[in-house]
């Protein structure tokens, strides 16, 4: 046998970066990834000098059922698991049956397996839901038929892309927190876990997003595209700290979100579109700021850019694109608050300048101890979908005024809250989208920290004084 | 890693891990070689360094 490397023309790869890879190119993804899941099996059997059942049960079976079974994703994300945890404490999946779901549009075909039984899809991140009962499976049928019919109608291309990969769902809890939750592995190429969609636009929105994981998972299987161990920062799509390549993880998959709204009609779709076209060409021009791609990485980055930033120069209605400016400055401001400090030593420096009437010392915002992961909407969002679906927001409070554009009546409201409490991370966050002080809005975890420390002051004149 | 001219990108990329899907199991236990040891540690230690990738509200 011989072993020779994939490859890619550069047009190609730059087809791949932008997320529109070819049919040569998805089946490239998918026999490294089936490569990747028979060197994790061969590594298993030679771990073992007894044959393992489930190898001879592999031998026992025609070739191309024995293949099957390799190319699984089930089957990959145990032989991950079993040679991490070097024990037989999850049993290998049974050869791939479930329900088989089919949808077909036109001349295209979906064929997913739901997957509701083998003990691994555990191992996907999200809590599996129990066994789909039958009315279950049909709402699954449903949504899915629908979905399809309206990916291969008006998103023909992302439709063949997950013609190709998409192999399996495995149903899984729905977070309190979140209106729908979905996640795919690197463990698990075509494998998507996703709470029960409430409707066809959100199965066919949330599909799109998660196969962009695994095509990202497979390139980064074939080509380094990030440099390890890089420093964490700011990621428009999580409220945790992220690294360079879950920012990338991101960017690629909110790329064909974008695209994805784009065709479609309505309001909402606009207001999304207008609002990840801007998030995902701002994490794309950060990536290739930022020093840590590869040379294949920036390749891929650049194409990605280039996709994205015509999109930018689209018409949108005004306030459409007002809202969705303030959904990402609100994104930006609450990730601030919630993962960036001021050293203790340099808000003693800062307290000690205002109370001595001198001008503020330079202090540099750092990261929180302990900013883990989180699914936290802003109290602000509700309220623009509201607006940007025509309903009014009306009512006195603070996020109404703010999301109204009334930065006056926000400013007002906001400091009166932080007046009873200045420990209220809201009236912070709505108050950095609103305030006209610089520093509020660029740096509120610094006038947080200097506000906290000095109750006496009044937090414009802190902001004031503080630099930008 | 890349095969390439001298310009900014290279004509064609080529992958660090080698294309062994043709292959069936039996016959990747018995061949033994350097680029193949190779493929199995990038695939290990990659399993390593990997994490799940969640976190989509959908917002339709």
């Amino acid at each position: 046998m011989t072993v020779q490397p994939f490859r890619l023309t550069d047009a190609a790869f730059a087809a791949l970066g932008a997320g529109r890879p070819g049919k040569g190119t998805l089946d490239a993804l998918r026999r490294a990834e089936h490569s990747r899941n028979l060197l994790l099996l061969r590594q298993l059997r030679r771990q073992v000098s007894d044959t393992p059942e489930w190898y001879a049960g592999l031998r026992a079976v025609p070739p191309e059922e024995a293949a099957r079974w390799t190319a699984d994703p089930m089957t990959g994300l145990w032989a991950t698991h079993a040679l991490r945890t070097a024990s037989g404490s999850t049993p290998p999946p049974a050869p791939p049956g479930g329900h088989l779901l089919t949808a077909t549009c036109e001349d295209l075909t979906l064929t997913v397996r739901l997957e509701d039984a083998e003990p691994v899809r555990a191992r996907l991140g999200l809590t599996p839901a129990g066994p789909v009962t039958p009315s279950g499976l049909e709402h699954w049928r449903t949504c899915l038929e629908q979905a399809w019919a309206r990916l291969v109608r008006r998103h023909r291309p992302a439709a063949e892309i997950l013609a190709a990969v998409l192999r399996v769902i495995v149903p899984v809890e729905l977070d309190p927190s979140a209106e729908g939750i979905s996640a795919t592995s690197a463990e698990a190429f075509g494998a998507v876990a996703m709470s029960a969609p409430p409707g066809p636009g959100a199965l066919a929105a949330g599909l799109v997003h998660e196969i962009q994981h695994s095509l990202l998972n497979a390139t980064h299987l074939l080509f380094d595209l990030v440099k390890p161990d890089g420093p964490v920062g700011y990621s428009p799509w999580r409220d945790d700290p992220r690294p360079a390549f879950g920012v990338l993880h991101g960017a690629y998959a909110y790329l064909a979100v974008t695209r994805f709204h784009r065709s479609e009609p309505g309001p909402m779709a606009a207001f999304e579109f207008a609002r990840r076209r801007t998030s995902v060409a701002d994490a794309a021009e950060g990536l290739l700021r930022g020093g840590e791609l590869t040379r294949a990485g920036t390749r891929f980055v650049r194409a990605l850019l280039d996709e994205v930033r015509p999109w930018l120069d689209e018409p949108v209605e005004p306030e459409t694109r007002r809202l969705a400016d303030l959904a990402n400055n609100d994104h930006r401001v609450r990730w601030r608050l919630r993962n960036l400090t001021v050293t203790e030593a340099d808000t003693a420096r800062l307290v000690h300048a205002w109370r001595a009437g001198e001008a503020p010392p330079a202090a540099e915002a750092v990261l929180a101890a302990g900013s883990g992961r989180a699914l936290e909407n802003s109290p602000r969002l509700p309220l623009v979908r509201a607006l940007v679906k025509g309903e009014p927001a009306a009512g006195a409070g603070a996020d109404q005024a703010c999301v109204r554009g009334d930065d006056g009546a926000a400013v007002t409201a906001y400091q009166r809250e932080l007046g009873v409490d200045r420990g209220n991370e809201s009236a912070w966050s709505g108050l950095a989208l609103v305030s006209p002080s610089p520093a509020l809005r660029r740096r509120p975890e610094v006038v947080r920290a200097v506000a906290r420390a000095v109750p006496e002051a009044e937090i414009g004149a802190l902001a004031d004084w503080l630099p930008g | 890693m890349h095969a390439g001219t001298d310009g900014d990108e290279p004509e064609e990329w080529r992958s660090v891990m080698p294309d062994v899907s043709a292959s069936t199991l039996a016959e990747l236990l018995e061949h033994d070689d350097s680029a193949l040891a190779r493929a199995v540690r990038r695939v290990t230690d990659d399993s390593a360094h990997r994490e799940p990738i969640a976190g989509f509200n959908s917002a339709l």
